[in-house]
């Protein structure tokens, strides 16, 4: 890429990122490359395609196509390490920054790009940058859970019956269950793994362990289990679907990032950071509030009344939950993955 | 064979031959090489399997639950294999249907099958409910009950099918003549009837046991996410903490167990014969 077209990018990026593009002259379609987003698929697909995609192409005049195949770990180093990435934009998280970022995997995020205005400081990172925000919150039956449970209910099994569901993953789980065992929650890192896994494993012959979103749905709506971890996005579904019947709070849960990573040598180059730019513009954002539940990233948009409730980033919400640190994660997250499976699976 | 046959049958085995070099054992010797090479050279990771924990305890769940699964799955498909040769032709054809048709069925879907009637609130525990026979749910699924049964249930066609084509070749003239000779029902089918099938049931197990050890969705599913075999903790060694040392030198475990169980069945038995390739 000559330094001309980087620098002229560079500018339209920035128009984008300001909704000026429609101002400045725009450049031959051929001369944008297509910026191709990967993401996890399903409901994510039309969802993405409705929030970013029309935007994107009328702020840039490029191309942005959607990619559902999944952006794991391990399909990126592959793909990096076979200098053949495919990928521009990945939807990744804490642990892709924390596996990918150390081994030279990741494009830095470009913030003279990116505009780091437009997020919560604590979520722009060095190779990844957030894009929505989720939590993992505390879901129950109101069959067998007739009041408001708090986060230490989760273990009480006496007090409420049934069995309990979390993710099978120590991301998020580890904090929920210190939040449970009464730590506070500005004083969670560094987290005391030890502790938390003490705390899962002395009931963890009465928890199901959910490896993807729909499970964790499904485990809750055939009343499987009383209580359980997961997604907002997905609670929020689950009492919609099941008429309130399963609830769930915000209180005591983790605020995560969903980060875009950038694969190291990605084929349109800094265009991808231009597409990071041009999906900040906040009415995308909302809606992808709207269809999915993940929470706009830039603190400037203000979804409508009926949204903020479930808008995971909102100052009412944000107020009764933990925000996870990647820093730590970084360090110590694929010790504290084995360290939970060796505990959930002896 | 003379030898322009056989010129024209490595030709017509070159293509098949070249495509399995190309994009099997190539990727295969990059697996082998990765789990020698990173992070160190050297084989720190195969050291792993004698001082690593977790590895031990996952190899070791794997290997019960393998070893369970091939026993039930051995008992049911005797059964099944041997009513299969007693039975008239045209119920052998309706009972060939039964045993094939699971085959194409996802096993994604047969594991979603399992939920249904295997759950708390499922078919099985509510009838049982019902009934009065139970007062409390049994715990059939979320656990290495519920991957033994789901497995179970997918490797029956592959230890029935090879015991039936190995009991159709024992003369039922023997078990006559011993029945003859005045041995009960039970007697002709202990001292001759299971004796001469039982290259049919090592060979069937064997395959068993290893198309168990590679399993992957079944215990995903049906263990409630405690059960954890060496083809998902691969998978995570791989895909999520980017180990690939680790996760490749046990894919090379794997592959080496494996080969090794073949070569102590070929010394047992015909392997030719039991897959239909004479």
């Amino acid at each position: 890429m000559t330094r001309t077209a980087l620098t002229r990018r560079h500018l339209l990026g920035a128009a984008a990122a300001t909704g000026l593009a429609g101002a400045l002259p725009r450049s031959p379609r051929a001369a944008v490359p297509d910026v191709v987003l990967c993401n996890w698929g399903g409901d994510a697909v039309p969802a993405f395609t409705q929030a970013f995609v029309g935007p994107y192409e009328k702020a840039t005049g490029g191309k942005l196509i959607i990619d559902p195949s999944g952006p794991s770990n391990g399909k990126v180093r592959a793909m990096v390490e076979a200098h053949h990435v495919t990928w521009d934009l990945c939807d990744s998280g804490v642990s892709g920054i924390g596996e990918l970022g150390p081994r030279g995997l990741l494009e830095p995020i470009d913030y003279s790009i990116v505009d780091k205005s437009k997020i919560l400081p604590a979520f722009g990172y060095e190779f990844g940058v957030v894009n929505y925000m989720f939590s993992s919150v505390l879901a129950w039956d109101t069959k067998v859970v007739t009041t408001r449970p708090s986060p230490a209910d989760f273990f009480d099994l006496k007090k409420f019956p049934g069995k309990r569901m979390i993710r099978k993953d120590s991301q998020a789980m580890l904090e929920l269950a210190l939040i449970a065992d009464g730590v506070p929650m500005d004083k969670l890192y560094p987290l005391d793994v030890d502790r938390a896994l003490r705390k899962i494993g002395a009931i963890k012959s009465e928890i199901l362990f959910w490896d993807t979103g729909a499970q964790s749905q499904t485990l809750l709506r055939s009343g499987e289990v009383s209580m359980g971890w997961l997604w907002n996005t997905r609670a929020n579904l689950l009492k919609r679907d099941t008429k309130g019947r399963i609830d769930w709070s915000f209180a005591g849960g983790l605020l995560q990032p969903g980060l875009w990573t950038v694969p190291k040598g990605n084929p349109a180059g800094k265009q991808a950071m231009v597409a990071i730019a041009a999906m900040q513009a906040p009415a995308g954002q909302i809606d992808l509030l709207r269809a999915m539940g993940n929470g706009p990233a830039n603190p400037a948009a203000a979804p409508p009344g009926d949204l903020t409730d479930i808008d995971p980033g909102s100052p009412a919400n944000l107020a009764v939950q933990a925000k996870i640190d990647a820093a730590w994660y970084q360090a110590h997250g694929s010790e504290a993955l084995k360290a939970f499976l060796d505990v959930i699976s002896s | 064979m003379g030898g322009g046959g056989r010129a024209s049958f490595l030709l017509l085995v070159a293509p098949a031959l070249l495509l399995t070099l190309a994009f099997y054992f190539v990727p295969l010797a990059q697996v082998l090489w990765i789990s020698v090479t990173e992070p160190n050279p050297g084989l720190e990771n195969y050291a792993l399997l004698a001082t690593s924990a977790s590895i031990g305890r996952m190899l070791l769940t794997t290997a019960r639950i393998c070893v369970a699964t091939t026993m039930v799955t051995l008992l049911l498909g005797y059964c099944v294999a041997f009513a299969l040769t007693r039975a008239t032709p045209s119920l052998r054809r309706v009972m060939m249907i039964g045993v094939l048709l699971p085959l194409w069925v996802s096993v994604l879907v047969r594991s979603f099958a399992w939920m249904t009637l295997l759950r708390r609130e499922g078919l099985i525990n509510d009838a049982l409910l019902a009934s009065g026979l139970i007062q409390q749910p049994l715990a059939l699924i979320w656990n290495e009950l519920g991957v033994v049964i789901g497995m179970v249930h997918i490797m029956l066609p592959y230890a029935i099918l090879p015991m039936a084509v190995q009991m159709r070749q024992i003369d039922p003239a023997l078990t006559a003549a011993a029945r003859g000779m005045g041995a009960s029902g039970f007697g002709a089918f202990y001292r001759v009837f299971l004796p001469l099938s039982l290259p049919g049931l090592l060979g069937a197990g064997v395959l068993v046991f290893i198309f168990s050890l590679g399993f992957y969705v079944t215990p995903v599913l049906l263990g409630g996410g405690r059960t954890l075999m060496i083809a998902e903790y691969i998978s995570i060694q791989i895909v999520e903490v980017l180990r690939w040392g680790t996760g490749t030198m046990l894919a090379t475990t794997l592959i080496l167990a494996i080969f090794a169980l073949l070569a102590m069945l070929s010394r047992a038995i015909d392997l030719r014969g039991l897959f239909g390739a004479k």
